[in-house]
């Protein structure tokens, strides 16, 4: 009997040895990972809420506290461990176009059952520190507010007890807007293209003209001409023989890496393109209303690209000039009820004219009938108002001789371009066909360009403190 | 008379036969319970061990992930057992510039910049960024993050990562597998290795830069 209380008690203490450690210690592990996953959760949450500033403005920051340019919530119940989050949004950059950018604070707090001891890993010694240097367990006290203050800033120091054992993580991400010009070409159902004398390629319109200089890495521009990228979201991309100097992502599709595709290839990449709505202008100019015959459009103001002079146009068959008001940057928006075709057609965008074209109907054009003289394409941009009934569809025909440069989203368009006609800009559309010697330029000076479409976080960093 | 004689006979001692069956007995159950104590000792050292083990298992996989999460790039060695991150220097630290014109910015965050990158516009906290590398050093794993280094685990069961990094269009996923030999080993060394293999999946948050 004593020998198996011996034996038993021995055991006994083993087992309780090993389930001790092994439990402290997988409960930190949990509660680590937990606190990351509370602090991303906060991170979703305010990321939901810049995108409902486009998506759902209306009912943006509902529930959200407000103090100046910061929104705030905390308190959010995460999981079913105790978890905690809270976050912080911060509108705190506008880009070129005024466009805002958002900073997101997230903060994930998770509690810690058991034992309040250490890792298992208690080897320490001056090199080996365990557990302790990666999780940040505040036993006690919150050790961030002690040392760097509520907002770590260095400001506020105090120690601030915590109920129980918690592990508190920070991340601060940045929302930055997706704007429609992110790619040479972006098209929901198809690509194919370009033909064998053809290519797309880059170039950055803001340190000079286009020029080719893709393959030749000595030129300082070679850094611009590589971004000439295909987005498509579907698997049906066709490549002829034209080189894409970018890079090439499909959703489902099997392109392989070949000499003809620059840039890098990923086949697993979904993205969605919102329709084309017209937005509200207010009012529209007395005159024209029609382009029947050679028309002239001199605004009578500037204008700003918020509140651009606008024009309504029941028809669209015959030459039409924009010109500046004076000699300051002058904006213009004309929406067109019906079709930009006709064999007289034209648009002619002066230098310092910044033209917007929505179109409900189709445009059939030649090359040359569409001449933006700055030779910027962020000067005229094309929107196709995407039809009420999703099953219609527009059309874009680009027709050789000519060059321009221009934009085109229009995501219900089956965008169709044959002949020689170099295109400097960028295409979102529904399906892409370039054959022949068509090439186009993307600009990226386009990334910042054209009203945001949605927003993606474009900066993850964690706060290691 | 004769029962004073019989009751001297019943206060009796143990006989020798008896002392020796019983001394007996008793060596057998002290031997059975020290080789039950030095058993499950040598159970516990093992089960101690291996967790040790496998706890710094979890602890490497954890480093390597929270830093592949905020990385920009991920570059892996041909031997598949070097990795080198890099990550954007979100604490301003001694010797940086900020520091030299404000000391009391040590240990607090840089203010996030935008500018547009080979890759579009992107995020920069200050000018450069900050390179961590994991490698192994006998049965060491180091973090080396700019010089300085931390030992993420000193297993003497041979801790051994491997990791593979696959570049997409705009991020890079590193899949690191992380394998020990548990000290108490009585057959096929790989098949015990392999059954100790912990799995992980980490993606770049940030949109991959150069590399």
């Amino acid at each position: 009997m004593g020998a198996i209380l011996v034996i038993s008690i021995i055991a006994g203490n083993v087992l309780f040895n090993c389930l001790t450690r092994y439990t402290v210690v997988s409960n930190q592990v949990r509660s680590w990972k937990n606190a990351i996953y509370a602090a991303e959760a906060g991170g979703d949450i305010a990321y939901a809420e810049v995108r409902k500033t486009l998506a759902d403005p209306a009912n943006a920051w509902t529930g959200w506290d407000v103090s100046g340019s910061v929104h705030s919530r905390g308190g959010i119940s995460i999981g079913s461990n105790g978890g905690l989050t809270s976050s912080t949004v911060d509108r705190f950059y506008y880009d070129a176009a005024g466009n805002p950018w958002y900073l997101i604070r997230a903060r994930g707090t998770a509690p810690v059952y058991g034992l309040k001891r250490t890792g298992m890993d208690d080897r320490m010694n001056k090199s080996t520190k365990g557990d302790s240097l990666l999780r940040k367990i505040d036993f006690n006290y919150d050790h961030f507010i002690a040392a760097y203050g509520p907002k770590g800033d260095g400001v506020g120091k105090s120690l601030v007890a915590v109920a129980q054992p918690q592990i508190t993580r920070r991340l601060e991400l940045v929302a930055a807007p997706i704007t429609p010009f992110e790619a040479a070409v972006k098209a929901i159902d198809s690509f194919y293209g370009p033909g064998s004398a053809g290519l797309i390629d880059s170039y950055d319109s803001s340190k000079g003209p286009y020029s080719f200089v893709a393959d030749d890495p000595s030129d300082p521009r070679y850094v611009d001409s590589h971004s000439g990228g295909v987005a498509v979201n579907s698997a049906d991309f066709t490549q002829l023989n034209g080189p894409i100097y970018g890079s090439v992502s499909t959703n489902g599709g099997t392109v392989v890496p070949s000499s003809k595709i620059a840039g890098t290839i990923d086949n697993n990449v979904p993205f969605s393109v919102p329709p084309c709505t017209m937005p509200d202008f207010g009012f529209p100019k007395a005159s024209p209303t029609k382009v029947v015959s050679s028309t002239t459009i001199t605004p009578s103001l500037a204008g700003t690209a918020a509140a651009p002079n606008y024009y309504l146009l029941t028809s669209f068959t015959d030459a039409l000039t924009i010109q500046p008001f004076g000699t300051s940057d002058t904006y213009v928006a004309i929406h067109v009820t019906g079709d930009i075709a006709g064999n007289k057609a034209s648009i002619t965008v002066k230098p310092k004219v910044f033209a917007k074209i929505y179109f409900d109907g189709n445009i059939d054009l030649k090359a040359r009938d569409i001449d933006n003289q700055s030779g910027i394409a962020s000067h005229l941009q094309f929107y196709g108002v995407s039809p009420t009934d999703p099953a219609q569809t527009q059309s874009i025909d680009i027709a050789p001789p000519g060059d321009f440069a221009a934009t085109f989203y229009a995501p219900s368009a089956d965008f169709h371009m044959n002949g020689n006609p170099d295109v400097t800009g960028a295409i979102v559309c529904k399906t892409f066909y370039g054959n022949g010697n068509t090439s186009l330029h993307y600009d990226r000076a386009l990334a910042t360009e054209g009203t945001p479409i949605d927003y993606r976080v474009a900066s993850y960093v964690e706060d290691l403190r | 008379m004769k029962l004073n004689r019989s009751r001297l006979q019943q206060a009796g001692g143990y006989t020798l036969t008896e002392l020796l069956v019983s001394a007996g007995i008793s060596c057998i159950l002290l031997a059975a319970a020290v080789t039950a104590s030095i058993s499950l000792q040598k159970s516990f050292n093992a089960i101690d061990n291996f967790f040790s083990s496998e706890m710094q298992q979890i602890r490497l996989v954890d480093y390597m992930t929270r830093d592949v999460k905020r990385g920009f790039s991920v570059v892996t060695s041909t031997d598949l057992h070097t990795v080198t991150i890099t990550v954007p220097k979100y604490i301003i630290e001694a010797g940086d510039a900020e520091a030299i014109a404000n000391p009391a910015l040590i240990g607090t965050p840089r203010a996030p910049s935008i500018s547009r990158g080979i890759n579009g516009m992107q995020v920069n906290y200050g000018t450069g960024t900050s390179t961590i590398a994991y490698s192994i050093n006998g049965t060491t794993v180091a973090r080396t993050q700019d010089g300085g280094v931390t030992n993420v685990s000193t297993s003497a069961s041979q801790l051994l990562p491997t990791t593979t990094d696959v570049q997409l269009a705009n991020t890079e996923f590193s899949k690191t597998v992380v394998t020990f030999l548990p000290t108490f080993s009585s057959s096929n060394a790989a098949v015990l290795r392999a059954s100790t293999a912990t799995h992980s999946t980490a993606y770049l948050r940030n949109k991959r830069r150069g590399g």
